[in-house]
């Protein structure tokens, strides 16, 4: 008889405890990374709500199939025939109803929070233009630097936190998009031609921090390997990373060092003209690089992982003359440092 | 003795086996050639599925490199939906819509066996891009301009085109001869709304065909000038429009779902009455339903293209959000006939089931898709993977399982073996939701689709190792399955006319049904004739609807009822 109660209590618990530790544990598990910017705290919050109301429905039809399995199975040598219920006008009228008003309650806070994604500030505490091509991406500042890939790591995106940051989407080859999964939002890079239109994104971020970004519009053979950094960081350090990019950019005197060795390269087609070159050991040379397209190229050197030399880049169709210093005998490889899986060469320093 | 008979024959001449088999023009013939030809893509498609899920298992390319993975993904996916699910369900319905309908055949034969030899061909045009070069590896939705000849100069791109543009053309002139079929070769008696809810959704699946296929067509070819006259329609350097592809191939990609999903909706709902006892519940509503899903099916397509900044956010928000009424009208359907049926758990059913378990998690998935916020966020995704695969492999490869499972025996006239379908099912279910359910989370994390590699610092490894483990299951419950099969040919139970005890007139005539279906017709008064054949009009709960008529009808009479509708 205890048993029996017991039985009955734990069946009663079990019953309106599961449905709950169920939808507990959807909601906790199905989330995405916490918010790092003011628009995607929007973006979390009304996912919540909408997780919430997924798994409100999912676990009553879920535990409806359950139950109707268990309840209604066919007893073995039963051949009497259930009800024969064609419908029923009321209980339909009600179940039409039912996902209406959900999908209109859907509907209504998307589009409250969709204000406030697309909501768009008068003055912008940064404007930068984010390029994208197969398979790396240029940060323009606006009135300042240009940021590419260097040292086969991705490029980085540094900008104020606390302010808003507005970027200006344009790809100058296939689709891409531009995606950081803590700012839980991405727009995509679409080249509509000479002056088409671009895309916009504006966020705030809340937190000092870097911020993996990447590529999420299938682009082609790397797009994998199509990624970015965001770095975020108070306005005085921003200015000063800023201040010492643009320093930096001054292209190194061309032509002046020793130029009785001089390679030429040239890049067209995200391809270098050859494959290999081979330099005297222990002495300075120079390499003649020409840019043939409207693709960001660069030459740098590389033993290993390790960076020898870093040529700047050829935003634009163009001519540069690097000075390279002395190497070591050994090998090498050149690279460009936004292509780095197509555009590979050997450098032989030999005695 | 005067001999006054005469033999009834159907050849004059012996033909070999296979060459009747390649010449046939008999539906039944067809759509088992049909499913045949879609298993076999299936199987193909299914193990570019273990490399993709194999490279991905662990970060760092350990198998193929980056090319090789974007050919496996784009064949998987164009594969699995044009030459594996539509013709699978196509074949399906080859079989059983003129069964259901009583009748002879498809309305033109000769058309119904063109439109599915374009199929092989079409299909093996797609393969064959990998003995040219590469196959395509641009992702099944093809867009513009990666498909430019400067971004894609393989062949087998064009390959892809020519190949879709066949399987294309077949699926438009199937959908033809489906909608002559179901408005013209009706048995008296059957009304529109006395047909099967099967044959419903076969019938707004060819309309939705009808209208869609044609604009995936003309997109591709203008893809192909494009790529080898020197067209620009979507080059952005000589004034063409990239987003111009999107528009075009969504058009057509949206009601696509609806195409591949509603058949399998018919299916599981000619499932889950005959294994409940019941009938639809709703049957006129269920109709409504799926004609509201087949409109607004057009209302919905820039809801792909979100993140693109070129669409009016709350038109296709809201229409996508409609969408979630008729399909949840649906659900509730279903959940109306199983309640207080009298379930027998077949393997048809626990497929069936399994679908209604599946199909609403995807269908919950949409809809939180359709929140452009949200879809901000989870686009391109593998939140967006799982959520396709919930309502492709949860909802329409569960339904052709179902159908297999259900209309085997009608088709070769033996039962398939029950336990072994089980053990299929359970492998199968299980590793269904492993290898796809961890994908909502990846997604959420931020992992990319198509990427052939992600970074170990990521934090995806354990959901991707498990998502491996599901899909490797998927494919070892396909064994159970083919050995079911075989072993069924060689021993199986001897199924008889009609061994489920089902509602519909294909289990009025003999297992597997004679050349021209049926020698006598019971009367059709409700969209279950045989159900009133068996337990008599006087049903307590029974339609009380015209019961004047008794008798059966021959299959050449051309009586009308003065209710027949159209």
């Amino acid at each position: 008889m205890q048993g029996t109660m017991a039985t009955s209590r734990l069946r009663r618990v079990l019953r309106i405890g599961a449905p709950l530790l169920l939808i507990g544990l959807l909601a906790g598990c199905l989330l995405p990374p916490e918010p790092k910017t003011e628009v995607g705290r929007d973006v979390f919050n009304l996912y919540v709500v909408v997780l919430i109301l997924a798994a409100i429905v999912f676990v009553a039809v879920e535990g409806f199939i359950i139950y109707a399995v268990f309840r209604y199975r066919r007893k073995p040598g039963d051949d009497t025939l259930p009800v024969q219920l064609h419908g029923n006008t009321t209980v339909e009228i009600i179940w039409t109803l039912i996902p209406a008003v959900i999908v209109f309650i859907l509907f209504a806070v998307s589009m409250v929070t969709l204000g406030d994604v697309e909501a768009r500030s008068e003055e912008p505490g940064v404007i930068v233009n984010v390029e994208g091509f197969q398979w790396n991406w240029t940060f323009s500042y606006e009135d300042g630097p240009t940021v590419n890939a260097q040292g086969g790591e991705p490029p980085v995106l540094a900008v104020p936190v606390g302010e808003p940051v507005r970027v200006v989407l344009s790809s100058i080859d296939v689709n891409h998009a531009f995606y950081v999964p803590q700012f839980l939002i991405k727009r995509d890079l679409i080249n509509l031609g000479e002056n088409g239109r671009t895309n916009e994104l504006e966020f705030t971020i809340t937190e000092e921090g870097t911020y993996a970004g990447q590529c999420a519009e299938f682009c082609g053979t790397d797009h994998a390997d199509m990624k970015f950094v965001v770095d975020a960081m108070p306005r005085a350090e921003y200015d000063e990373y800023i201040a010492a990019l643009a320093s930096g950019e001054t292209p190194p005197p061309t032509g002046e060092g020793d130029c009785t060795t001089t390679i030429e390269i040239k890049a067209n087609n995200t391809q270098f003209d050859i494959g290999e070159f081979e330099v005297p050991a222990e002495t300075e040379f120079c390499i003649a690089f020409e840019n043939q397209e409207s693709v960001p190229h660069n030459v740098s050197i590389y033993d290993g992982g390790e960076a020898l030399f870093t040529g700047s880049f050829l935003n634009e169709p163009g001519e540069i003359v690097y000075n390279v210093p002395a190497l070591p005998a050994g090998d090498y490889r050149f690279i460009c440092d936004a292509h780095p899986q197509a555009m590979v060469g050997d450098v032989t320093a030999t005695e | 003795m005067a001999t006054t008979t005469l033999e009834p024959r159907t050849a004059t001449y012996r033909r070999s086996w296979v060459l009747d088999w390649l010449t046939t023009v008999d539906h039944k013939k067809i759509g088992i050639l049909y499913i045949v030809n879609s298993f076999f893509f299936f199987f193909a498609a299914g193990i570019l599925a273990l490399l993709i899920r194999t490279e991905l298992a662990v970060p760092g390319l350990q198998f193929v490199d980056a090319d090789t993975y974007n050919q496996a993904f784009t064949m998987h996916g164009t594969i699995m939906l044009f030459l594996f699910i539509i013709p699978a369900l196509s074949g399906f319905a080859n079989y059983i819509v003129p069964l259901q309908l009583g009748a002879p055949d498809m309305a033109f034969p000769r058309i119904n066996a063109l439109s599915f030899w374009l199929l092989p061909l079409g299909g093996l045009l797609i393969f064959s891009g990998y003995l040219f070069g590469g196959a395509a590896a641009e992702g099944w939705t093809g867009y513009a301009p990666l498909t430019d000849d400067q971004f894609a100069p393989g062949v087998g791109t064009d390959l892809w085109i020519i190949g879709l543009t066949l399987v294309g053309t077949a699926s438009i002139l199937g959908a033809v001869n489906f909608i002559a079929t179901i408005f013209k070769m009706r048995a008296p008696g059957m009304t529109l709304f006395r047909m099967p809810i099967f044959v419903w959704t076969v019938l707004v699946t060819a309309v939705l065909i009808l209208l869609a296929t044609p604009v995936l067509a003309a997109g591709l070819i203008a893809l192909f000038i494009d790529r080898n006259y020197g067209g620009s329609f979507f080059d952005p350097t000589v004034g063409g429009n990239p987003i111009l592809w999107q528009h075009i191939f969504w058009f057509f990609g949206h009601p696509e779902v609806y195409i591949v999903i509603l058949p399998a909706m018919g299916v599981v709902s000619e499932i889950l009455p005959v294994f409940s006892r019941k009938p639809l519940f709703g049957y006129k509503a269920f109709v409504f339903a799926t004609i509201a899903i087949g409109l607004l099916s057009f209302s919905v397509w820039a809801h792909h293209m979100f993140t693109t900044g070129a669409v009016f956010l709350p038109f296709f928000s809201f229409m996508t959000a409609l969408i979630g009424i008729p399909t949840g009208i649906k659900m509730f359907n279903w959940l109306g006939t199983l309640w207080r049926g009298k379930l027998l758990l077949t393997t048809a059913m626990l497929f069936a089931i399994g679908f209604l378990s599946m199909f609403l998690i995807g269908g919950i998935s949409g809809v939180m898709l359709a929140s452009p916020p949200i879809d901000f966020h989870v686009q391109d995704t593998y939140f967006v993977v799982a959520h396709l695969h919930y309502v492709f492999f949860g909802g329409s490869v569960f339904g052709v399982f179902a159908a297999t499972y259900y209309w085997f025996p009608k088709m070769f006239g033996r039962k398939l073996n029950e336990p072994l379908g089980k053990v299929h099912f359970w492998i199968h279910f299980i590793g269904f939701n492993l290898a796809f359910f961890p994908m909502h989370q990846l997604g959420l994390s931020g992992m990319p689709r198509r990427i052939s590699d992600y970074s170990p610092d990521a934090g995806w490894t354990i959901l991707n190792m498990v998502s491996t483990v599901g899909a490797f299951m998927i494919a070892v419950s396909i064994i159970p399955f083919l050995i079911n099969v075989i072993a069924t040919f060689i021993n199986g139970e001897p199924a008889g006319d009609d061994p489920w005890e089902g509602n519909t007139l294909e289990w009025a005539t003999t297992s597997p049904p004679p050349p021209y279906n049926f020698d006598r017709l019971p009367p059709i008064h409700s969209e279950r004739p045989l159900f009133f054949l068996t337990h008599g009009h006087g049903h307590a709960a029974e339609r009380p609807d015209d019961l004047e008529e008794e008798g059966g009808h021959k299959p050449g009479d051309v009586e009308r009822r003065d209710d027949d509708l159209v």
